[in-house]
């Protein structure tokens, strides 16, 4: 069954029918292009990778339906950079080689993006707690959290 | 993981019109509140829904709010707000505990306590911690309220007393006792997963710190969550420096439960974790009883 719905994804608006069982994270991915956010798990809920902001608060996408985001503002990791410049986040990846494959980077970043947000001053064990739920099979995670830790300092 | 075809979607705005969705609904009707877990069993398809009612757009079921009568939590409260909610420090802050170790950020910008204890999941943190508080469970249908003893409340695992028609209102929590403390600790594979066990325990002290009354619940139990009546009896009279005593208490209490041998732990393991994790949120039910932590 089709349901009609209306969802602001990175500020744009976009009026959709879909079926009432399509995952949120498809409906980014396949029906607004969006394939910066990623499915690293096989829909499961357990790796991270397709985390984007409902409403500026970090959750995992496949953990939805489409139809929950109807009038709701949806935030993905094609919305982190502005006006051409990439976020402290994103550029401090860079810096200290926070990923190597890159597959799990778009669900850490808004999952970090908002952790930031509420702890400006986080500790190494309050980042690694923040963490908990975005795989990482590459770096074993020192890169990220040395990452976040200066993101952390740029954004204050 | 994919869900089955699902007919009919329904976001009411308020808990009359989720009430009136659920009324005569049939089998096929679900509410759906954080959906951590329901969302799971919906793309497993072990559970395949033709009609949706979302609570997540019903305003009064969520939030935390202290008044004489007591604290109520309301259904839709993400763990997220409870693990940071003021008004359950000292007496109530083993549901800051619980709250605080779910899953991830991310179940917990999400995950609800009320989906949580209607679910029952047996390895779930939420129901053994709502039993040692000694919680009452609100529900709601369109014919009318009533409350329940969480004791009542929660059955064998994923079973509970909700009728298909009820919604959970929300957890209440009588107005805390003077020099009352709890605290909440669980023990799994894999950091603030679903745990092998988990225990709960609520204390209270006269005014000389020895313990007057305790509640002790277990979870990760294949029966279901569990109070461990033996242990609550012996932890009266214990104060804080009395270690031995609770240890024992918990070993005693050990006996007493049904604590299964399956792929993650032998019973004798589960015992050994009852009474390390007991000892342990014991001591820091002493110290909130007594105004620290």
């Amino acid at each position: 069954m089709d349901t009609r719905i209306s969802v602001t994804v990175n500020g744009v608006r976009h009026d959709r029918q879909v079926p009432i069982r399509l995952l949120l994270v498809d409906f980014l991915r396949d029906h607004l292009a969006l394939t910066g956010t990623h499915v690293a798990c096989t829909y499961e809920g357990v790796c991270g990778a397709c985390t984007v902001q409902l409403d500026g608060k970090a959750v995992k996408s496949c953990m939805l339906l489409a139809v929950q985001a109807n009038g709701r503002t949806v935030t993905t990791i094609e919305g982190l950079a502005k006006d051409g410049r990439l976020h402290p986040l994103q550029e401090a990846f860079n810096e200290h080689h926070a990923l190597q494959c890159g597959y799990c980077t778009a669900g850490i970043l808004m999952n970090a993006e908002e952790f930031l947000r509420e702890h400006p001053r986080p500790t190494d064990d309050e980042i690694r707690h923040a963490l908990v739920g975005n795989l990482c099979r590459c770096t074993g995670y020192a890169h990220i959290v040395e990452a976040v830790r200066d993101a952390a300092a740029k954004l204050r | 993981m994919y869900p089955a075809p699902i007919d009919r979607y329904s976001a009411p705005a308020t808990l009359g019109e989720a009430l009136a969705l659920l009324a005569g609904a049939g089998d096929d009707t679900l509410c759906i509140a954080g959906g951590m877990s329901l969302m799971q069993a919906i793309k497993a398809r072990t559970v395949k829904p033709r009609h949706l009612i979302d609570l997540n757009g019903v305003a009064e079921l969520a939030g935390v709010r202290a008044a004489p009568d007591g604290v109520s939590i309301g259904a839709m409260t993400r763990y997220t707000e409870i693990a940071r909610a003021p008004e359950l420090r000292g007496a109530y802050e083993a549901l800051c505990d619980a709250a605080a170790h779910v899953g991830d950020r991310q179940v917990r910008n999400r995950g609800t306590l009320g989906g949580s204890l209607c679910w029952n999941y047996l390895a779930a943190c939420s129901p053994p911690t709502c039993l040692a508080l000694g919680a009452s469970i609100e529900l709601a249908a369109a014919g009318g309220r009533r409350s329940v003893a969480i004791d009542e409340f929660l059955g064998t695992p994923l079973e509970t007393a909700r009728r298909p028609d009820e919604v959970l209102v929300a957890v209440r929590l009588p107005p805390a006792p003077p020099r009352a403390g709890s605290a909440y600790k669980k023990w799994g594979l894999v950091t603030d997963a679903l745990p092998v066990l988990g225990v709960a325990v609520f204390l209270q002290c006269d005014a000389s710190g020895a313990c007057t009354a305790a509640r002790v619940g277990v979870g990760g139990l294949a029966a279901g969550p569990k109070r461990a009546a033996a242990t609550e009896q012996a932890l009266v009279g214990c104060r804080a420096a009395d270690t031995e005593r609770i240890a024992a208490a918990f070993a005693a209490g050990a006996a007493g439960l049904p604590l299964q041998s399956d792929i993650w732990a032998t019973t004798e393991y589960r015992q050994l974790l009852f009474r390390d994790l007991g000892t342990q949120v014991v001591a820091t039910a002493f110290a909130r009883a007594s105004g620290g932590q």
